[in-house]
């Protein structure tokens, strides 16, 4: 996953809920060692009996441009090819104005 | 002079057949009791216990054991069983120098503990060394803590049924126990085929845990359910509101930025006390509980003491509220009777009633 151009990730989620608790901690784990110094990382998390409280995420990228997922129905590929897509017009605009 | 005979000194001897020289005692062994020794006194009152076929400390198991995941599946199974309070996290890409960070400040905070409980409170347990932050394979860990909730095997090995008298003991009748099946009842350890098919076999059954038990997962593990200690994990490695970080002036290497990036990116996911599953919030209750167990065993004998008195005192009252009654209505009758005497000796006496 490119998280070059990734400058905010804002989630809310239960850990106890099987499905998106576990999409939103895998792609925490995705993030680099110096992730917290590059992006601005906010991170809530619900107790047991908020398990079935609708999860959040939502990301900020370099131009600006915000990136709500539906973490019903995305996994974690599905939000990988979404953040690489986005990342590799970024980058693209990046070598091309040098 | 008579004639001399020259006869081989064989034939000096006593006719006699010849046969094999047998000494007079060994003669006698098979009759000679006295010099069998006694059989253990736990023979005698059940038999041996059949023989085993696989070394006691190489007990079969499912799956290979030579494998690095069959010794870590021992290994947490071991951990599981002996730390009653543990607490999950997630560990995002910490790095090492962040780890040894964490590792060194969390010690110090523990043996902080560990000396002000021994100094203050008399207690030299020193639980604090016990306790430990290690990283686990996810996984392993999942089958492991399955074994460990599913599969309770009685671990008391039991006394031979078989009397010694029993003719089938001394005879090589093969007893349920000696069959060299790796299936056998009477291997109860955890890497056993038997623990393999209890933790897989049911999947309905569910220990509440498997929801975190995916991703990077960390471990701390207390020898005992100690709140203070697990006050002082906490403000380390999840400072919030309740259990503040401490201060820089206090503690400076805890403010180092190793230890500051490490402490941000492991996530408190929740925690298991004696088997069962408590989220943050949970953990952080346990934590704060004052006083620790000794607390709260202070305030339970001061509320049981409290009932006990209050019930004491119910009980009482009906008793005391009729004696200050009859006490009284004594009062009353001895100030009338006083009264009566005093107005009496005035009054010629009444004449005697007939009986």
């Amino acid at each position: 996953m490119i998280t070059k151009y990734i400058t905010a990730v804002s989630t809310a989620f239960s850990p106890f809920n099987a499905r998106t608790g576990k999409t939103v901690r895998n792609f925490l784990a995705l993030l680099p060692p110096n992730a917290r110094s590059k992006m601005a990382i906010d991170v809530k998390m619900f107790g047991q009996a908020e398990a079935e409280k609708p999860a959040s995420l939502s990301l900020k990228f370099k131009d600006g441009k915000e990136m709500p997922l539906d973490l019903e129905k995305m996994k974690l590929k599905d939000i990988q090819t979404e953040v690489d897509r986005h990342s590799r017009t970024l980058r693209r605009a990046e070598e091309l104005a040098g | 002079m008579p004639p001399r005979l020259r006869l081989p000194p064989s034939q000096l001897r006593p006719a006699r057949p010849r046969t094999q020289y047998v000494c007079w005692q060994c003669r006698h062994a098979s009759l000679a009791s006295a010099t069998t020794p006694a059989p253990p006194l736990e023979q005698t009152i059940a038999a041996a216990p059949p023989i085993a076929r696989y070394p006691p400390t190489q007990p079969p198991s499912y799956k290979p054991p030579e494998f690095r995941k069959s010794q870590l599946h021992r290994q947490y199974q071991s951990t599981l069983r002996s730390s009653p309070l543990i607490l999950l996290f997630q560990h995002n890409n910490l790095k090492a120098t962040e780890w040894s960070g964490i590792r060194r400040e969390l010690s110090a905070a523990l043996r902080k503990v560990d000396d002000d409980l021994a100094k203050n409170a008399g207690d030299n347990a020193y639980v604090g060394n016990g306790m430990k932050l290690q990283i686990v394979q996810t996984g392993i860990f999942a089958s492991a803590l399955k074994v460990v909730e599913f599969w309770d095997p009685n671990f008391e090995p039991e006394a031979s049924t078989t009397h010694p008298t029993d003719p089938t003991t001394a005879s090589s009748t093969s007893v349920e126990d000696t069959k060299p099946a790796a299936r056998d009842p009477g291997f109860r350890h955890g890497l056993s085929a038997q623990a393999y098919q209890a933790a897989t076999k049911n999947k309905a059954l569910k220990h509440g845990l498997e929801p975190l038990l995916s991703g990077p997962l960390a471990l701390l593990t207390f020898p005992d359910v100690s709140p203070q200690h697990l006050k002082a994990a906490l403000s380390i490695l999840s400072p919030g509101p309740d259990f503040p970080a401490p201060k820089r002036r206090v503690n400076p290497g805890y403010h180092e930025k190793a230890v500051h990036d490490g402490v941000q990116k492991l996530m408190l996911l929740g925690a298991r006390v004696e088997g069962k599953v408590f989220d943050t919030q949970g953990a952080r209750w346990v934590g704060s509980i004052e006083g620790g167990l000794g607390g709260l065993r202070a305030q339970l004998v001061a509320m049981l003491s409290g009932i006990g008195a209050g019930i004491t005192n119910t009980l009482e009252a009906a008793g005391r509220s009729l004696y200050i009654t009859v006490e009284g209505r004594r009062g009353m009758l001895e100030e009338e009777e006083k009264g009566g005497k005093e107005g009496g000796e005035e009054q010629p006496p009444s004449p005697p009633t007939s009986a």
